[in-house]
């Protein structure tokens, strides 16, 4: 079936309409004046599709949500479970119930070994976050002495059968100790004629020395041991802290190195805490 | 093939302008550009039995201005521009072959292509994204016709 071909007013209409989209285009392209347009259009989309989304799209990812939920409960509770186990474990040792470790003469037998004479005096681990204490740089223990002297104090040493564990920081209900290993710990430490200020960093089991080849040029090495050097009057001198680990080279002349420590705070649940020097 | 009502060619250049700004993106990598709107609508107006009015092709214009952003006027303008050639040759074209009215389309479709960059694109304007459309463009619509060709033997022969 043929076409008619245009007529002259088909053509004239043509012709006026091709004009008038110039105008309209020279208008929104010069003026921007048709924007509230394509806004209202645009936000028309947007609501159109978000009541979509809504009403088609949402009811069967949750359907899919709902039946994938019963495996990933399951898989959740088996490792909640695994977690609560491994928590038990680990607060087990330090469990205020637990007598396992409970051994004065251990502790006695360090301050004889180590020849100090200070009076100390037995305490027992209240509240230690484990959680914290492998997570997080914080590393706190609360501890409450036995027989409950009255004496102050703060700043004292506190130490296990294997040695010094921190220093005692606060005294409210029970006392507060500020452990090797927490960040803002500082002990004053040597080896040879070799002094530093270990720090701690939140690592449990290790504090780290900083120090210039240009000041001490004698070459570190592992396994070498670091004792407490007494400086600062917090703690007795030539008690081992613990041997180097791991060295590394921060500049030319810059090298520091972790000092792996001897004592565990996990390993008993009853200290001694020593008399302020 | 029917006049396509105008509800059925507004829902299909929607569909065909989603599809379009799906495939845009991705096409223009490889500096391809294919103008689906345009070409269906060319399409729609070249298969109808009667002549579709100018006015319908001006509000069709304006209708795919809105929905793809374009500037208002410019597909308006394109499309009544379009809709008067198709019209005017629609007699002659029955005097082409397949392969020419392919090539007229990808032809269209490449003035439509620059006209568009000039306007919205003027900063990336690219000879050689005109000429790989168009000889992209001319190679789908020939493969189109041939397997249309080719399908509607294969009916007859059963």
């Amino acid at each position: 079936m043929s076409r008619v071909a245009p007529t002259r007013g088909s053509k004239t209409l043509s012709f006026l309409l091709i004009s008038f989209s110039a105008l309209l285009l020279y208008l929104d392209t010069t003026y921007k004046s048709f924007e509230g347009i394509k806004n209202t259009y645009k936000s028309f989309e947007i609501s159109t599709s978000y009541v979509l989304k809504k009403l088609a799209i949402d009811p069967i990812l949750y359907i899919y949500e709902i039946s994938s939920y019963k495996a990933y409960l399951i898989k959740e509770n088996k490792e909640l479970r695994l977690a609560l186990d491994e928590s038990h474990l680990a607060n087990f040792i330090i469990s205020k119930d637990s007598n396992f470790f409970a051994n004065d003469q251990l502790i006695e037998a360090f301050i004889i070994k180590n020849g100090l004479d200070d009076i100390f005096h037995l305490a027992k681990i209240k509240f230690f976050d484990t959680q914290l204490y492998f997570c997080c740089s914080q590393h706190r223990v609360f501890i409450e002495i036995f027989n409950k002297p009255s004496i102050e104090f703060i700043g004292s040493p506190v130490i296990n059968s294997s040695g010094i564990l921190g220093q005692i920081i606060h005294n409210n209900n029970f006392l507060e100790v500020l452990l090797l290993t927490d960040e803002s710990h500082v002990i004053p430490v040597e080896s040879e004629n070799y002094f530093c200020n270990a720090e701690g960093n939140g690592t449990t089991g290790k504090i780290y020395c900083t120090y210039s080849t240009l000041l001490w040029p004698e070459e570190i090495k592992q396994g070498q041991k670091f004792f407490s050097s007494g400086m600062g009057g917090v703690y007795p001198r030539g008690l081992l802290i613990g041997t180097v680990g791991e060295i590394k080279k921060i500049d030319e002349s810059i090298i520091r190195f972790e000092i792996d420590l001897i004592t565990d705070p996990l390993q008993e649940n009853i200290l001694g805490v020593l008399e302020n020097l | 093939m029917n006049n396509v009502s105008i509800p059925k060619v507004i829902l299909i250049l929607f569909i065909v302008d989603y599809i379009e700004s799906i495939t845009a993106p991705i096409l223009i990598q490889a500096f391809i550009n294919i103008p689906l709107t345009f070409l269906v609508f060319s399409f729609v107006v070249y298969r109808a039995n009667s002549n579709p009015g100018s006015i319908f092709a001006f509000f069709i214009g304006l209708y795919v201005d809105i929905i793809s952003d374009s500037p208002i006027g410019l597909n308006a303008m394109l499309f009544c521009t379009m809709s008067h050639l198709i019209n005017s040759y629609s007699n002659t074209f029955r005097l082409f072959s397949y392969f020419q009215i392919c090539l007229f389309f990808s032809a269209s479709s490449l003035f439509f292509i620059g006209f568009k960059n000039l306007f919205i694109n003027i900063e990336n304007f690219s000879y050689l994204e005109l000429i790989t459309s168009f000889i992209f463009n001319s190679f789908l619509l020939i493969t189109l016709s041939i397997s249309r060709f080719n399908f509607l033997r294969n009916i007859s022969r059963r």
